[in-house]
């Protein structure tokens, strides 16, 4: 398969988990299909057919369900032995994948395998063919790159969660679905995983959020906390904060976003009462919309927000949970 | 236990970040440089895991003469020798050309356990430890929260998304990377400052370089595109018109 | 178990003075052989020259002493001057002074980074075998009854309440036969040497200025490396002593900085505000104009000279460079004197290690030497002129011009002077019948973030680094007077003298204001520690490895 203008197949590495489909999926089929060519998906487990079937909403040309009873549940070894084969059988040009925890765990492992090139953590992709290039964050998105992918095909690529909309996946009238049986050997699987589980984290990383809601001196007391915390329900955020509020004990130290705390770059960023001095700012800029709330016009926040209010946040704040329970 | 704990040196935190002339980097030719942050935690837990079991951490790196720097501090803080890959070009290589070099030279040195970070501040690639298990033929788990060496089968545990955890067994030898934060890092003491100019670092060919996998054609800062709306009216109007535009136009919820 | 360690020479600060003070022992060491001394240089910075700020330009003729083939071997000299000029401003205006004066002429000098000097330093030191340790702040003297036998450094891993974590390291006792202390202007353990054995008796009271510095990037061309502009007047009052210098270096980069004399008589006055004013002129603004700010810092400079220079030697110990004042504040130079006295106390701690005796009266072959040495001879004659600006611009140009002739004669020698913190006047003194603001700088600009900045957005291109979870270092005895008499007498002068928003007066939530101290904003300046007026702010080290990153300052 020549690399041309418009890649023959594109194979979309879909992610399940005891037979529900990870969202994060679809932002990778958008992505496929985006990239123009024929796009293929396939789905690994023990027994997914249905999930593929609900892939198959999507405008592809097939849906694979590769399935084997060592792959119930995941382990990099099982599931780089089932998709090199399959690979190997489709000849796609590309490999898509979401760059989830999983894929992280596995896709590298699999290009390796393959001996190809692999571009992760993808933002955005530009031209086509030998000119394609991908767009990645580096310096924990302070700069971007565009990189290309050398050598041979497959490349794999994994997108970034929330770079592409679930919801821009052109939809089909129900594509095939096949299901493969993937014929491992389970004691070629050296990994033994127990059952996960729910646990309250130590401490909190805030660079996986999609969504954050930070909150600075304009929230002027610990009492009004609620206020921020009541928006970062109704967003499903996670809740983050400028320095002050660390220093003055309102929030835990692993909160802090800045040069002295986390980087992060969400897909959505809500200031509440931050003045966005610039040790805030670098550790925020990234983020793909920011909104600003704050009492100042003349607030530095404004100048990196996409959306900003100048008002009073503990009128505007309840106003917005409101809006979002609609 | 042998451990081989693979750090990479990154420019400060404090650097300015600035693109260089052609566009295809940062400039960095007169930077401070440190360990990478996530490594740092790497070499902790294997300096814990020698303290609780025995045996010995190896440090490696990859790069010009100048990441001696950060070998010598992971020497300070307790690891016993160090096996220096000496390349320029390996400093701003893709993860498959670092983690060559590095199955090159941990070759013959058949550690117990590889350690890395989770990914390095700078590119940003968290493959290299991935790759590198596959290039070693070893079992690997990654984002490791906890490491549990006291029987010959390894049991970690992974961070997976939203809050769930989960523990995996695997036989040694094997391949981890580690999540930040899971330790306290500990201070070079002045002993071991000292002590660190008398451990072995031992020079490594690189490999002959393969052809890369990955080009980086233009680094730039990422460009604001939009201006700054601001949304107007008593606090009900704008807070409805912010979430339908989040909602219709940022497609942010 | 807290670790010791024993060496013969212990040299206490990595800045110009012990690093010269370390390679001419190893030089030493080299030339006449014998049983090797064991040296340790100890620095409270992450690496060696990331505390290091000044102008600068470089007098050569120490380092030329030190190191015959520095430019063989790579000293990193930005640029020699190529043209010298002093300008006096006015609001819009400035007027060139046609004849550079003498002492400010820089023929045969160089425009350097003293960062990268410093760098390059520690690199000959380590390769002559010496060891550098850096990450290790030195927090108190050893005694052992007067003599000084060493140093304790600071602890580690202790958390904001006093409380150890669980990474916590105890301080390291090095002891030493002779201990060299180049801890830097208004160093923390030279003061309480000072304090404790009465170092200063008999001298002057040492005056200060606080220097702002910031490294910018213009389009190139704009100004010919090589170039050193000073200039006096706007925005200082005939009362405030100070000025401005502007050194081009290759590559469009622009060193900028401007000093205050830590002795300014209104207590609203704030130097970083008087920088900013300094930057709106339309001289300097066309100057910067599509400039790019690179790097920001701030540091105090011993002004007094040399009446106001301590007793350097006692037992066990010598006193080199910026902690002693040794500063030639009419040429506005210290490097060269700084390497020049830490290669003297080197010889001298040399020989008396040798010869098993460091007594403070063998020590005083230190003075001796200084006495002999180019060290007197270049400050003795200066050793009135920055007191004379005490007394206003004009009387100090005056003497300074006169001083020139008189080798620094003058009717009272010494001229008589007062601490800068003792001449700060009260609020209803200097503005009597008005009653401003306590909060509001009395220059104040409003600030832009492109050519002028306000102190916590400069504070970032510090790339100062500290862990929060520390006790605060800057020790405010009684924080009562903070909120009380300080506010009411002068409005507290702090929260303008820092140059980097350490301190704040927050409301207290009870209709009053109180103290907040933003320690992990501190540039390590040592201003408060000298300007506070009530005299109890003390600057103590933080965590090893912490502090300013001052690249190319």
């Amino acid at each position: 398969m020549a690399l041309g203008l418009e890649p023959d197949v594109i194979l979309v590495v879909a992610e399940q988990k005891d037979g529900t489909l990870n969202r994060a999926s679809w932002e990778a089929v958008a992505a496929a299909q985006q990239a123009g060519g024929d796009v293929k998906v396939v789905v690994a487990g023990g027994d997914v057919a249905g999930v593929a079937k609900e892939l198959a909403a999507a405008d592809v040309a097939e849906v694979v369900a590769l399935q084997d009873a060592a792959l119930a549940m995941y382990t990099p070894d099982g599931f780089v032995a089932a998709l090199e084969a399959l690979i190997a059988a489709e000849q796609p040009e590309l490999v898509f994948f979401a760059h989830t925890y999983q894929t992280r765990d596995f896709a590298p492992k699999l290009a390796a395998r393959l001996d190809r090139a692999i571009v992760v953590d993808v933002v955005g992709i530009k031209g086509s063919g030998g000119d394609r290039v991908y767009v990645r964050p580096v310096f924990q998105g302070k700069l971007s790159a565009d990189v290309k992918a050398k050598g041979p095909a497959p490349h794999l690529v994994s997108v970034q969660i929330g770079a592409w909309r679930a919801d821009a996946v052109k939809k089909g009238s129900g594509a095939p679905v096949r299901e493969v049986a993937a014929g491992l050997d389970a004691s070629t699987i050296r990994q033994q995983p127990e059952a996960p589980f729910k646990e309250a984290r130590q401490a909190v990383d805030l660079s996986q959020a999609e969504r954050i809601v930070a909150i600075g001196r304009g929230i002027k007391g610990q009492e009004h906390l609620a206020v921020a915390e009541g928006l970062a329900r109704a967003l499903g955020a996670e809740i983050a904060a400028s320095r002050p509020i660390c220093d003055a004990g309102w929030l835990p130290m692993d909160r802090q976003i800045g040069s002295s705390g986390q980087t992060v770059a969400p897909k959505l960023y809500v200031a509440l009462g931050i003045s966005g001095a610039i040790q805030h700012l670098v550790g925020m800029k990234g983020s793909r919309t920011i909104v600003a709330i704050n009492k100042d016009p003349e607030a530095p926040i404004f100048e990196v927000a996409d959306y900003g209010i100048a008002g009073d946040l503990f009128e505007i704040v309840p106003a917005m949970v409101a809006e979002l329970q609609k | 236990m042998k451990i081989a704990v693979c750090i990479k040196q990154v420019v400060t935190r404090e650097w300015q970040l600035r693109v260089n002339e052609n566009k295809t980097w940062i400039r960095d030719s007169d930077a401070s440089w440190e360990p990478n942050e996530p490594d740092a935690y790497a070499l902790e837990e294997a300096l814990r895991l020698k303290e609780k079991h025995g045996g010995e951490v190896i440090v490696v790196s990859a790069g010009p003469a100048r990441v001696q720097q950060a070998i010598r501090d992971a020497l300070a803080r307790g690891a016993d020798r160090a096996l220096h890959i000496e390349s320029d070009a390996l400093a701003a290589a893709d993860a498959s050309a670092v983690a060559d070099a590095l199955a090159a030279a941990l070759k013959d040195e058949q550690p117990d356990l590889v350690l890395t970070g989770l990914q390095s501040d700078d590119q940003g690639f968290g493959s290299v430890g991935v790759i590198l298990a596959e290039k070693l033929g070893l079992p690997h788990a990654t984002i490791i929260m906890e490491v549990d060496a006291s029987s010959p089968t390894l049991r970690v545990k992974r961070e997976l998304e939203a809050g769930w955890f989960q523990w995996v067994s695997m036989p040694m030898p094997a391949v981890l990377t580690i999540q930040s934060g899971i330790n306290q890092l500990r201070y070079a003491t002045l002993k071991g400052i000292m002590a660190a100019k008398k451990k072995e670092i031992r020079k490594v060919e690189a490999p002959a370089a393969a052809e890369a996998k990955q080009e980086v054609v233009a680094v730039y800062f990422p460009e604001k595109g939009k201006k700054t709306q601001m949304i107007g009216g008593s606090p009900a109007e704008a807070a409805a018109e912010l979430v339908k535009k989040l909602r219709e136009d940022a497609h942010a919820i | 178990m807290r670790e010791t360690l024993d060496v013969d020479v212990l040299i206490v600060g990595g800045g110009p003075a012990g690093m010269s003070a370390a390679l001419r022992l190893a030089q030493l060491q080299q030339q006449k052989g014998g049983e090797p001394l064991a040296i340790a240089v100890l620095e409270k910075a992450r690496e060696a020259g990331a505390h290091m700020l000044s102008g600068a330009v470089l007098d050569p003729s120490a380092l030329r002493d030190l190191i015959p083939d520095f430019e063989a071997k790579g000293a990193p000299l930005a640029a020699p001057v190529a043209r010298d000029d002093v300008y006096f401003l006015t609001p819009s205006s400035k007027l060139r002074f046609p004849v550079t004066p003498p002492p400010m002429n820089n023929h045969g000098n160089y425009i350097i980074s003293l960062n990268k000097l410093v760098k390059w330093l520690a690199g000959q030191v380590e390769e002559a075998g010496v060891d550098i340790f850096s990450g290790f702040a030195a927090s108190e003297v050893l005694y052992e009854g007067e003599r000084v036998v060493g140093v304790r450094t600071g602890d580690r891993g202790i958390g904001r309440h006093g409380e150890k974590k669980g990474t916590f390291e105890p301080g390291v006792d090095i002891k030493a036969r002779v201990t060299i202390f180049c801890d830097g202007v208004r160093g923390n353990l030279t003061k309480s040497l000072i304090r404790t054995l009465a170092l200063d008796e008999g001298r002057q009271p040492q005056l200060y200025a606080i220097g702002i510095k910031e490294l910018w990037e213009v389009p190139q061309g704009r100004l010919a490396p090589g170039t050193v502009i000073h200039t006096m007047g706007y925005p200082l009052r005939h009362e405030e002593f100070g000025g401005a210098f502007i050194y081009a270096m290759p590559e469009g980069q622009i060193s900028m900085g401007f000093v205050t004399g830590l002795d300014y008589k209104d207590p609203l006055f704030d130097p970083h505000m008087a920088y900013q004013r300094f930057k709106q002129h339309p001289f300097i603004a066309d100057l910067l104009k599509d400039g790019t700010l690179v790097r920001y810092g701030a540091k105090a400079l011993p002004e007094g000279g040399w009446y106001t220079v301590p007793r350097v030697h006692m037992d066990g110990a010598l006193i080199a460079g910026d902690a002693a004042a040794f500063v030639n504040s009419m040429r506005i130079k210290g490097i060269h004197l700084a390497m020049r006295t830490g290669m003297l106390a080197a010889d001298t701690a040399f020989e008396a290690v040798r010869a098993d005796d460091t007594s403070k009266a063998r020590l005083a072959a230190y003075q001796q030497r200084i006495d002999a040495s180019s060290v007197r001879a270049e400050l003795y004659p200066v050793r009135n002129v920055h007191q004379a600006f005490g007394y206003g611009l004009l009387p100090g140009l005056m003497y300074a011009g006169f001083s020139l002739v008189s080798r620094g004669w003058w009717v009272k020698d010494p001229m008589p002077s007062h601490a800068g913190y003792a001449r700060m006047e009260k609020i209803v003194d200097y503005y009597s019948g008005s009653a401003p603001s306590p909060d509001v700088p009395s220059n104040a600009v409003k600030t832009d973030r492109t050519l002028t900045f306000d102190k916590l957005t400069n504070v970032h291109y510090s790339a100062t680094r500290h862990i929060e979870d520390q006790p605060s270092h800057l020790i405010v005895h009684d924080t009562d007077v903070c909120r009380t008499r300080c506010r009411e007498e002068y409005g507290n002068p702090c929260t303008r003298f820092c140059p980097a928003n350490v301190y704040e007066m927050v409301d207290d939530g009870a209709g009053g204001k109180r103290l907040q101290i933003n320690a992990s904003n501190c540039v390590h300046c040592k201003t408060c520690d000298i300007m506070d007026p009530y005299q109890i702010i003390d600057w103590v080290p933080p965590e090893g490895g912490e502090g300013p990153s001052y690249e190319n300052m």
